[in-house]
């Protein structure tokens, strides 16, 4: 296996980004991606791109090969993953596999999706598709329907407080506030959090990311040839990809995402560290208590211990270990295809001292990527190179 | 504005397209059903068509209990998918250490409650695209 890096990172901004297609924010991030990464065109030799619903949503298929072809790069194998709302980091991990066991040099890696053309309504249902259709979607149950029981139990089960899941919130607004690449830039009140708009009880409105367009990509090298194309390359410490139950019906506690703990477990062990040395974290928060959810899977804190570590600040920029920097998908956006590629985006240029919310002095960065309920996901180990 | 679907968004419930169909059929009598393995004997929950543990794809229809016990459950106002309204109430009921996951009917939201007892109350959706009538688990408090 080769050590690989990241030697040049893009992405759209995130919003509803208006005359702009599927193709051509895919097409944009990855011209961002290349030229950052100053790697001609012909030298790429394949291309994954995560997209979960772009057939739905944008009516467009053969989405990978589409974009290859509008870079001028026809002619390579060109992928395209899905994984629900990990379909990003799936890409992603599927490039560092093909540069690892040298079956190319030089990988292109995106993720987008096409939101805001869709109804709310279609959306929804859309994005239920990534549960398991026979059992729970039929009844009408959305992802906030789902989180809801999922929020709920973790607050009878552990004593976690409607306020500290809302600092969540709180927190990743103000983050996003500063980032310039984010859907919402306003920060938001503990009061604004608890008192807005109520989904699926206690989930509310300013617990739940944003419908958002996007698009995200890398460039991916073996570690060797890294520094003939850039001063500062991110080595892949570690990945790691699991799936998990697809429905509540299958999970004998909902409190606990298995594939996340599994993924991790399998990146921490290829990046040979432990969940204390990592110093910055995009991670998957679809819903606020997602958040908290994941930073107690990953090993970040006990489990149970997550909202706790909110309050007290732990995961707060220059707290214990900074969580979602960007804002999150809360602040930032979720174009659910290209997450998974962005967090990338977002922790390559925290190890390149070049982020808005900049973590100083960050050496250890770990993405986490989660679909559906804990059906998939892929967590990612970064450091300096 | 409407989408024109040429499809039926709900195949894997239809006679046509699932070996599992008498689920939903059995529902419609007011019977919760689920899968035994003809190889093994081991009982799933959901009903599964193939055995993961035997491999085996043969099974017979095993009753279930027509009550629960509400384990987990939300409120959901806002966010449903085209064709729903709210508030709906979505729950885990436990039947007989089965977790089926259902909407709860005919009961005030406010009331509903961790370790309610419930029974099964079927409920109809959209027919098939042949007119076939078409079921989902549903609970009502008891």
């Amino acid at each position: 296996m080769r050590d690989v890096a990241i030697i040049g990172v893009g992405s759209t901004p995130f919003g509803k980004l208006e005359r702009q297609g599927i193709v051509e924010m895919a097409v944009a991030a990855c011209r961002d991606a290349l030229a950052e990464s100053r790697v001609p065109r012909e030298k790429i030799q394949a291309l994954y791109l995560g997209n979960f619903a772009g057939e739905r949503l944008a009516s467009q298929g053969s989405l990978a090969a589409i974009v290859v072809n509008r870079l001028g790069m026809s002619g390579i194998p060109a992928t395209k993953t899905e994984g629900a709302c990990a379909s990003g980091g799936i890409a992603f991990r599927l490039g560092v596999l093909g540069i690892a066991l040298g079956l190319y040099d030089f990988v292109l890696v995106g993720g987008v999706e096409k939101m805001s053309s869709a109804p709310t309504a279609e959306v929804t249902a859309a994005l239920a598709t990534a549960g398991d259709e026979t059992a729970e979607m039929r009844t009408g149950l959305t992802f906030p329907g789902a989180f809801g029981i999922i929020m709920r139990e973790h607050m009878a089960r552990y004593g976690t407080t409607r306020a500290q899941i809302g600092l969540v919130s709180v927190k990743n607004h103000g983050l996003g506030a500063a980032n310039p690449k984010a859907q919402f830039r306003k920060p938001v009140t503990l009061d604004e959090v608890v008192s807005s708009r109520l989904v699926a009880d206690p989930i509310r409105l300013f617990d739940c990311p944003p419908i958002s367009d996007g698009a995200a990509a890398a460039v991916l090298c073996p570690l060797e040839m890294a520094r003939d194309f850039t001063a500062k390359p991110v080595r892949v410490l570690g990945t790691g990809h699991a799936t998990g139950p697809a429905t509540l019906w299958e999970s004998a506690d909902v409190t606990t995402m298995p594939a996340t703990v599994r993924a991790s477990r399998e990146a921490y062990a290829a990046a040979k560290i432990a969940p204390a040395d990592v110093d910055v974290v995009e991670l998957h928060d679809c819903f606020t208590i997602a958040e908290i959810i994941a930073t107690e899977d990953l090993g970040l804190f006990p489990k149970g211990k997550g909202g706790a570590a909110v309050e007290e600040g732990w995961t707060a920029l220059g707290g214990k270990v900074a969580v979602n920097p960007s804002g999150g998908l809360i602040s930032k956006g979720h174009p659910v295809g290209a997450t998974g590629v962005a967090q990338i985006y977002e922790l390559v240029r925290q190890l390149r001292d070049e982020a808005a919310n900049q973590v100083r002095g960050a050496e250890i960065a770990l993405a986490h990527n989660l679909g559906g309920t804990g059906v998939v996901s892929t967590v990612t180990v970064l450091g300096r190179a | 504005m409407t989408y024109f679907r040429a499809v039926d968004p709900f195949p894997l419930e239809s006679e046509r397209y699932t070996k599992l169909h008498e689920f939903y059929t059995r529902l419609g009598q007011g019977r919760l059903v689920t899968t035994r393995c003809a190889g093994c004997g081991r009982v799933a929950w959901p009903p599964r068509g193939f055995c993961p543990e035997c491999r085996s794809d043969r099974f017979e229809w095993a009753d279930l209990p027509g009550e629960g016990t509400v384990a987990a459950f939300t409120v959901q106002e806002t966010g449903l998918p085209a064709g729903f309204d709210g508030p709906r109430v979505f729950a885990v009921v436990d039947v007989a250490g089965h977790r089926v996951f259902s909407v709860l009917r005919e009961v005030a939201p406010e009331k509903v409650a961790i370790g309610q007892r419930v029974r099964l109350t079927p409920m109809r959706v959209d027919d098939d695209p042949e007119g076939k009538p078409r079921w989902l688990p549903a609970f009502s408090p008891v």
